[in-house]
């Protein structure tokens, strides 16, 4: 509690500071904190766009598709590359390879093959999620203990038995970190392809706001999406850590 | 139908090799011994003399390249829990289970009911001395406890043999002493047939009926020697003193040349 105290006091502090440095100078350079709740109800009803709201909510479930995407066939390549192991032999060190290029240098191929649209926000959002939930399976495949398998199948554990009561809670903390990494990745994917080319979304807000010098407006958005980023996060830090108790 | 006095356990002829980076290594060569019921038979023999991997093979856990294993007269094709339980070395517990729900493990593969295996593994474990321990996760007991909570996994499937692979090879050497006490006792109250596999010679001594001296690389048997002594074995009696040169004498052989060998 004390430390949650002082946290708070430092947030405050620097609000303060940042607003008395940044009072006397240009507010189009310049975003001082206490013209963000103005800008945000100006924001909330711009004329010439769709309410926020629907950019908002648009942006979420372009997330919550690529990341679920990103999580489905994460966790299929995953566990076929992982347990077939001769399948693994040929194709993980071209996913390592894959991994090793920059992936925003796919996305202008993405915006050409998908267009201004939701979908290649969604593609670029599974992309950047997919990997590591990928590395995430592999590694916990590599790190669950065989003398626990041996003793699993000595008891007369089926394949499927060993799969669930053994690789999969011997798997778990590993996999919730690549999950979380994911999701944060997924997030990224979203926003930035809205903001290298959309016609809505979060993302294409903050690059209209941009454009027009709204800079008041377009610290509001940088806010919000702060702090959606750290909803997000924290519940998956929640998540992880029950997983991890649980699974010692 | 097998005779009272037939062997529950023989093994004839076995071999096993394994292929490795540096060409095939030729692990148990013809390896032939017969167990009889609750008979208490331990392997004895320098690291990598095919111990363990003669116990996995009585287990089904390893395939035999030559010879055959019978159990009560049938041939191993596999693990077979109703009949073989396993211990290893490392106690294997599996940590997101509870102690509890470690020793009920092997019951839940096959398909008893919670409130049964709770009953179960509660009767194995207090009288183990670990009563009010059964909620703990393995990371909160100690070597000596998880080892017992390991065998406790064990005898939850209540088979008429119990094979132990260097179960107190972990331990250190008070607690392994007390252990092997306290598996006399298990031994007396449950009348399992046990064989044990250490390259401890006190502990072959204290525990066996028999004990099966190997061979370093490949594992062969040397020599089979019988402990008649009563328990509890006192160690610094004469007769075990004399005990523990003889078998000193077979077992530095295979040592000096298991180092000689790299092993």
């Amino acid at each position: 509690m004390k430390v949650f105290l002082w946290r708070a006091a430092v947030l405050v502090a620097a609000i303060l500071i940042w607003e008395a440095a940044a009072a006397p100078l240009n507010p189009i350079l310049y975003i001082r904190p206490s013209s963000l709740p103005g800008a945000f109800v100006r924001m909330w009803r711009v004329p010439e766009l769709p309410p926020l709201s629907e950019h908002l909510w648009l942006t979420l479930r372009e997330i919550l598709v690529a990341f679920g995407l990103a999580i489905a066939a994460g966790l299929w390549l995953g566990f076929l590359l992982g347990l077939r192991r001769s399948i693994g032999r040929i194709y993980e060190p071209l996913l390592a390879a894959l991994y090793a290029i920059p992936s925003v240098v796919w996305y202008p191929s993405l915006m050409l093959f998908f267009g201004l649209g939701p979908a290649s926000k969604i593609a670029f959002g599974f992309l950047l999620g997919f990997f590591p939930i990928v590395l995430a399976v592999l590694a916990g495949i590599r790190q669950v203990p065989a003398p626990l398998v041996t003793v699993a199948v000595s008891m007369g554990a089926r394949p499927a038995a060993v799969f669930r009561k053994v690789m999969l809670p011997a798997m778990a903390s590993t996999m919730v970190g690549g999950l979380r990494a994911g999701l944060a990745l997924s997030v990224v994917g979203v926003l930035v392809g809205e903001v290298l080319g959309a016609r809505s979304g979060l993302g294409y807000v903050i690059n209209y706001a941009y454009g027009l010098l709204m800079t008041a407006e377009y610290g509001v958005l940088v806010v919000l999406v702060a702090g959606a980023v750290l909803a997000i996060d924290g519940a998956g830090a929640l998540l992880e850590a029950r997983v991890r108790r649980w699974a010692g | 139908m097998n005779g009272a006095s037939d062997p529950q356990i023989v093994l004839q002829d076995v071999s096993k090799r394994y292929d490795t980076a540096s060409g095939v290594v030729l692990a148990v060569e013809r390896v032939s011994v017969a167990v009889r019921s609750q008979e208490f038979v331990t392997l004895l023999g320098p690291s990598g003399c095919g111990k363990s991997t003669v116990l996995g093979m009585i287990g089904g856990l390893i395939q035999p390249d030559a010879g055959r294993i019978l159990i009560e007269g049938e041939p191993v094709v596999g693990p077979n829990p109703r009949q073989i339980a396993l211990v290893f070395q490392d106690a294997g517990l599996f940590p997101w289970r509870s102690a509890l729900d470690n020793v009920g493990f092997g019951l839940e593969l096959q398909g008893v009911a919670a409130a049964r295996r709770r009953e179960i593994a509660l009767g194995l474990l207090e009288p183990m001395g670990l009563r009010g321990f059964e909620r703990k996760y393995p990371r909160e007991l100690s070597g000596g406890m998880r080892q017992r909570v390991a065998i406790a996994r064990a005898l939850a499937l209540d088979t008429p043999i119990l094979l132990m692979d260097e179960p107190f090879g972990a331990l250190d050497e008070q607690t392994r002493l007390l252990m092997g006490e306290w598996l006399v006792g298990v031994r007396r109250r449950t009348r399992k047939t046990i064989v044990f596999v250490t390259h401890s010679l006190q502990e072959a001594i204290a525990l066996s009926d028999r004990i099966v001296v190997m061979t370093a690389r490949p594992g062969r048997v040397k020599e089979i020697v019988d402990v008649t002594l009563p328990y509890p074995r006192d160690l610094n009696a004469p007769e075990v003193v004399d005990l523990r040169a003889k078998l000193w004498d077979q077992v530095k052989e295979e040592s000096l040349k298991a180092m000689e060998g790299g092993a």
